[in-house]
């Protein structure tokens, strides 16, 4: 009698421990913690919804980098120790987008910002210091502009307040990244060595450093595995080195002696031996085993759902239609943006419909959003829209709509897409990165090359 | 003399010959005898539009390649340049709205006699081909349109090589095919075929460059539901053929991370098959929506490489498209063919399949 009220009290504890642990992992309010490091005064680190912690200007607003990379033509962006954003208004394409020439006069010249309009330089004061590993550049007009690991820092005209995160990503760029874009910067992840914190639709993701996912098990309890000889056949322990310490949410446990796991937040972690590709969910497939991530993005609105398609998850509208973002970036040598709404319109008129605005509405729609509905986050968010020019409306005006945005942007169907479908995903200049629609993937378990 | 060793070395040489002279026999049945449980199946390792080339390419492109690219196009039309919206913009908007198209520029058709494919109407018609090998009735008018452009003929056509190279790279495009109810693979009047998408990587030689048979593949139960298609067909001398199937779907992006497919209607395989591979090809009228589709998930800088012209291949496709005709008479589908090499491959129909919502945290 005493084995099993011993037995018993051992399962409820053992319940009660991964009942906790399943919060812990569910636990929207958790954020990722991460390495302190000197700043310049007045600067500070935010946490932002779909990015982590940022870096952040005195008065909040994100800071953003924009690293020299190449084009189809050529290359673009700071050189380290540079800025070639300047206050100059660009009035012709570069030619950077093949095969199109340079040299074409670009759309809405009279309202068309300078680079430094849309991404206002990071300037240091007269008595500022470099601290760390912020340092300063000199721009053309003989002012200091600050630089983290000597690249030149903005902010951006799109960041309203602390905390958005409008102007840039660090996902993929099949997550409404520019081919040539602006991101943010952000202190390290406190990580142990060998791991890394990739930003996904989902969270801030743990992977291992060659890029697995690395997974929890319910089955575990709190700095306890219980995955067995043939378990580990599948799930592969992360192991640690044998001087690994305790640090912050990250613990040690032996799994036989001599032999150490690492734990995230008192839960053992594992890769799974069927991953075939980097950054993968495909270990959650199995019942009981998560992914992990140090900080979750907001949850989806009801409105939404997830539905499967050929390639993976992606957000659904309430018939299950899949739901896209436009993203567009210009081809003038300072890559604006051209996917906000106020923005030049002609970009996405042109792919969504042959440059016919009722065209255009009808095979890309709007998601309106319901009379009363409500977001409860900043990265999702209901604007109102004028859909003869794609600006922000007042509420009150006429023919305006309030629709369904994420990251500021509209979200849209498309007009032959079945539920399940993603016939419209890809459309537009460079597979759509460029200038054109993606789906909101949640997931996606067949983008690009095997690892 | 000893005797016995004689008559005993007699033996073992009536019995080599013997073994000898069975040899072709014995191969020929490890080749081709009875899978076990009945069951074969085979992976992907390279898709090729059909195009029937000779050595200088005047017997099928007498009025020569085309030749009016995006690139030719745009300094055709632009020669001095303009504005976005008016030159580069406007063009874009072409490739998702072919239909207004208004542009004069040639696109020369391949010709006939010979093309490869399969007939799919089991008639021999005036606009038919004849295969290399002489069999009439050949429906194939997807190489009129393809026949004569650098993006589709080989070796080094943008459309031969990368979209081919991502049949081995890209999991999306890991088409497999099962063979059951299968007693010879010689013969069989009726056997079942379904067709999935796998979840594995090509099983290579230690070069990796090789594909070899024998290798597994995890059927993707989940997001690859749509694509398990089931057709009916026989085997004849060593040759599958497989009754049409009303619609087949492909997966196949010819550029990482898009996500294309091929649609045929009325769809068959013919498959020289053996215990290690299956080559042959699929034809079936293919859904020129879909196909467009899945080709302008090309970069426009991409499809200038070869000279194609986007709204001017729309053009030339929907010309002569001949199959399915919709509700306004108007034909959706042309007749094509695909060369597709396999390998043999085991199979592991495991993994269970789970939906989108147990994917959420």
């Amino acid at each position: 009698m005493r084995l099993i009220i011993c037995a018993s009290i051992a399962a409820l504890a053992s319940t009660v421990s991964m009942t906790a642990q399943a919060q812990a992992r569910a636990d929207a309010s958790l954020k990722e913690d991460y390495i302190r490091a000197e700043l310049p005064p007045g600067f500070q680190v935010v946490y932002t919804e779909l990015e982590g912690p940022v870096y952040a200007d005195p008065n909040g607003k994100t800071l953003y980098k924009w690293p020299y990379q190449s084009l189809r033509n050529g290359y673009v962006g700071d050189e380290k120790g540079k800025s070639v954003c300047t206050d100059t208004v660009s009035r012709t394409s570069a030619g950077l987008m093949s095969p199109y020439p340079p040299g074409l006069v670009l759309p809405n010249l009279d309202t068309r910002p300078s680079c430094t309009q849309m991404w206002p330089p990071a300037l240091a004061g007269e008595n500022a210091q470099p601290v760390g590993k912020w340092t300063f550049i000199t721009r053309e007009d003989g002012s200091r502009q600050w630089a983290y690991e000597g690249q030149a820092l903005y902010t951006s005209a799109l960041d309203a307040q602390a905390g958005d995160v409008l102007a840039g990503t660090s996902r993929s760029r099949r997550g409404m990244r520019h081919p040539a874009a602006r991101e943010p910067i952000r202190p390290l992840p406190n990580v142990p060595p060998g791991f890394m914190v990739v930003t996904t639709f989902k969270g801030r993701m743990l992977v291992n450093r060659e890029g697995y996912s690395v997974y929890v098990s319910d089955k575990d309890t709190a700095n306890a595995s219980n995955c067995d000889e043939q378990c580990t056949q599948v799930w592969k322990p992360v192991l640690a080195p044998a001087l690994a310490k305790p640090q912050g949410e990250w613990s040690v446990i032996q799994r036989a002696p001599g032999v150490l796991q690492w734990a995230f937040r008192s839960q053992p972690l594992y890769t799974y031996a069927r991953d075939i590709r980097l950054y993968t969910q495909k270990g959650s497939d199995e019942p009981g085993w998560h992914n992990v991530y140090t900080q979750l993005s907001p949850a989806i609105p009801d409105v939404f759902q997830l539905i499967d398609t050929q390639v993976g998850v992606a957000v659904g509208n309430a018939e299950g239609k899949t739901v896209y973002a436009y993203t567009c970036a210009d081809d003038a040598l300072d890559q604006l943006s051209c996917d906000y709404p106020g923005e030049p319109n002609v970009y996405r008129l042109a792919i969504c419909g042959g440059g016919n605005v009722d065209r255009c509405l009808k095979r890309w729609p709007y998601v309106t959003a319901a009379a009363g509905a409500t977001s409860n986050s900043r990265a999702w968010s209901i604007i109102t829209i004028d859909p003869r020019t794609g600006h922000l409306a007042k509420p009150d005006a006429e023919g305006a709509l309030r629709v369904w945005a994420y990251r500021g942007r509209p979200l849209y169907t498309y007009e032959r897409d079945a539920p399940g479908d993603i016939k419209g995903n890809a459309m537009g200049e460079w597979s759509g990165m460029r200038n054109g629609f993606i789906a909101l993937w949640v997931r996606e378990d067949f983008a690009g090359n095997d690892t | 003399m000893n005797v016995l060793a004689d008559r005993r070395h007699d033996g073992w040489r009536k019995e080599i010959l013997g073994v000898a002279a069975l040899a072709p026999l014995m191969l020929a049945c490890a080749v081709n005898a009875a899978p076990v449980d009945g069951k074969i199946a085979y992976l992907t390792t390279d898709f090729h539009w059909s195009v029937y080339q000779t050595a200088d390419g005047k017997a099928e492109c007498p009025q020569g390649l085309v030749e009016h690219g995006p690139r030719e196009v745009f300094t055709e039309l632009f020669p001095s340049g303009g504005t976005e919206i008016d030159t580069h913009l406007k063009r874009e908007a072409l490739k998702y709205f072919p239909e207004d198209t208004q542009d004069p520029f040639p696109y020369p058709e391949a010709v006939g006699p010979i093309a490869i494919g399969l007939n799919l109407d089991d008639k021999v018609g005036p606009l038919d081909f004849t295969s290399p090998e002489g069999e009439a009735g050949i429906d194939n008018q997807l190489f009129r349109v393809i026949g004569c452009s650098r993006q589709f003929r080989g070796p080094e056509g943008q459309l031969q090589l990368f979209a081919n190279r991502g049949i081995r790279t890209d999991l999306n495009n890991r088409s497999v095919i099962e063979l059951s109810g299968v007693d010879s693979l010689e013969n069989d009047d009726e056997v079942q075929v379904t067709v999935y998408r796998g979840l594995d990587r090509h099983l290579t030689d230690a070069s990796g460059a090789n594909i070899m048979p024998g290798g597994t593949q995890r059927i993707d139960w989940r997001f690859g539901k749509k694509y398990i298609q089931h057709m009916t067909g026989r085997i004849i001398d060593g040759v599958l053929h497989t009754d049409p199937i009303d619609t087949l779907v492909v997966p196949w992006g010819i550029f990482p991370g898009t996500f294309g497919e091929f649609m045929f209607r009325g769809a068959k395989l013919r498959l020289e098959i053996d215990d290690q591979k299956a080559v042959g090809v699929i034809g079936g009228y293919a859904d020129i929506e879909t196909y467009y589709r899945t080709l302008t998930n090309w970069s426009t800088h991409h499809l200038a490489y070869g000279q194609l012209d986007p709204s001017g291949f729309y053009r030339k496709m929907r010309e002569l498209a001949d199959g399915y005709p919709d509700e306004e008479g108007t034909m959706s589908a042309i007749s094509s063919s695909l060369r597709i090499d396999m390998v043999q491959v085991y199979l592991d129909h495991s993994d269970p399949a789970r939906p989108a919502q147990q994917a959420q945290r």
